[in-house]
């Protein structure tokens, strides 16, 4: 047999994002599985539409493909189960033209012991953990789901958060309780929260230090009249930098009072709406909250449900703030305590 | 190592078996007629007026109407199974 190029073989199967992967062999699976204690036949679910099953050595090979550790695996693990719960409606992402992507936020004490980064440049390249945990859990959603673009996706861009998506707060720097404690979890718990978004969208502020005004800018971010936020209930992660919270804070507001002066801010009134973007009439009336579509001065919130606005404390040090828009089918974020 | 090289499949085999397209009707005439509405905006429009249009030129003799919970969820195996004892060809709305 002539020589086969395995990193070459793997590019031709369609058994990676386009990069090379590490050639999954059985030394390295088995490595990879001294991260867990659970059996390699554990079966988690099966990744739709294919319904491919993820089973505990399955996600272990996606995992080293990926390039994680072996103590990596606990997080990648309990981020699938994750996304495969019903409400999340994976299927539906899985094969929808929109471009979002699980987005993972890790809370607790794993998160910081296997270096998982919440801090500057948190979103892009250079780390790890982040690249490769977000990216083992894509691996899963092409080769066990078969949601390639041309295949099982109809995606018309797709998004660069489909390369990986997973980051952790910025703990360290962060005014706050995490998300995970504003949810009622430990500061001990070991948490994922998955939201279905679309990269982030930045929103530079470095002008103003009145939270009144700061967040008035990040809410018109929030309500763009292109978003799916703007004309269903979605999902949306707002990711404020240490320093941006840090105004809040030193003008006395708490982290629930930013989310809730978020939810209020956020949104536009029915004569906006009506000029373009994605309105429609019969949409308004199937939202989920109360509004009268032929009223100009009815305003339609961003944020349907409290839930669904993910406040996060990430990022360096400086005046920016992420925002990451939603997506228009059902999907209802997922949180939930992993084990290590 | 099952493919005789040196590394592992990543792929795991599906579950369920393949699914073979059913046998096509000849004609209309007489037929009942499935449509499936996935709820996305004017679906049913679309269907109403496909509904209309099939009865008319190729003579169906009854429509028989199933809503989806949500387009972007899977139709229930009930849902699907009920349909398929009650009519003889299905159309189901896709996209929006």
């Amino acid at each position: 047999m002539d020589a086969v190029d395995e990193f070459e073989f793997f590019l031709e199967k369609d058994w990676s994002d386009g990069l090379p992967v590490v050639t999954p062999t059985e030394a390295r699976l088995v490595r990879m599985l001294s991260g867990t204690c659970r059996s390699p036949d554990e079966l988690i679910g099966t990744v739709p539409p294919v319904r491919g099953r993820a089973t505990v050595r399955s996600v272990a090979i996606h995992a080293l493909m990926a390039g994680c550790k072996p103590e990596y695996l606990p997080v990648v693990l309990g981020g699938i189960a994750l996304v495969l719960r019903d409400e999340f409606n994976l299927n539906g992402v899985q094969g929808t033209m929109h471009g979002v992507a699980p987005l993972m936020i890790v809370n607790g004490p794993y998160a910081r012991k296997i270096g998982l980064h919440g801090g500057n440049g948190c979103f892009g390249p250079g780390f790890r953990a982040n690249a490769s945990i977000g990216r083992a859990i894509r691996l899963m959603l092409f080769n066990l789901g078969g949601a390639m673009p041309g295949a099982g996706s109809a995606t018309i861009f797709a998004t660069p958060l489909r390369y990986t998506a997973c980051v952790t707060e910025n703990s360290e720097h962060s005014p706050w309780e995490s998300l995970s404690v504003s949810r009622g979890y430990s500061l001990e718990d070991d948490v994922i929260t998955c939201a279905m978004v679309e990269s982030p969208r930045l929103t530079f502020d470095d002008t103003n230090r009145d939270p009144q005004r700061l967040l008035t800018g990040i809410a018109d971010s929030m309500s763009a009249m292109g978003s799916w936020n703007m004309h269903t209930r979605a999902n949306m992660v707002v990711a404020m930098s240490p320093e941006h919270a840090t105004l809040c804070v030193r003008a006395g507001m708490a982290r629930a009072d930013v989310h809730r002066r978020l939810c209020e801010l956020a949104g536009r009134k029915v004569r906006d709406l009506k000029g373009g973007g994605n309105w429609r009439r019969e949409r308004a009336l199937a939202l989920p909250i109360k509004v009268d579509p032929d009223d100009d001065e009815c305003f339609i919130p961003a944020i349907k449900n409290p839930q669904d606005l993910h406040l996060i404390v990430a990022g360096g040090w400086g005046p920016c703030t992420a925002i990451c828009h939603g997506w228009a089918g059902v999907s209802r974020s997922v949180h939930g305590i992993y084990e290590v | 190592m099952a493919n005789g090289l040196q590394f592992i499949d990543p792929t795991e085999p599906r579950s369920g078996n393949p699914v073979n397209s059913a046998a096509r009707p000849a004609d209309l005439a007489g037929k009942v007629l499935g449509l499936l509405d996935n709820r996305k905006e004017q679906a049913d429009v679309i269907l109403r007026t496909l509904a209309d249009a099939l009865r008319e030129r190729y003579g169906v003799a009854r429509v028989v109407v199933r809503h989806k919970e949500h387009h972007s969820k899977l139709a229930p195996d009930a849902l699907l199974d009920e349909m398929a004892g009650e009519v003889d060809i299905a159309i189901a709305a896709l996209g929006g």
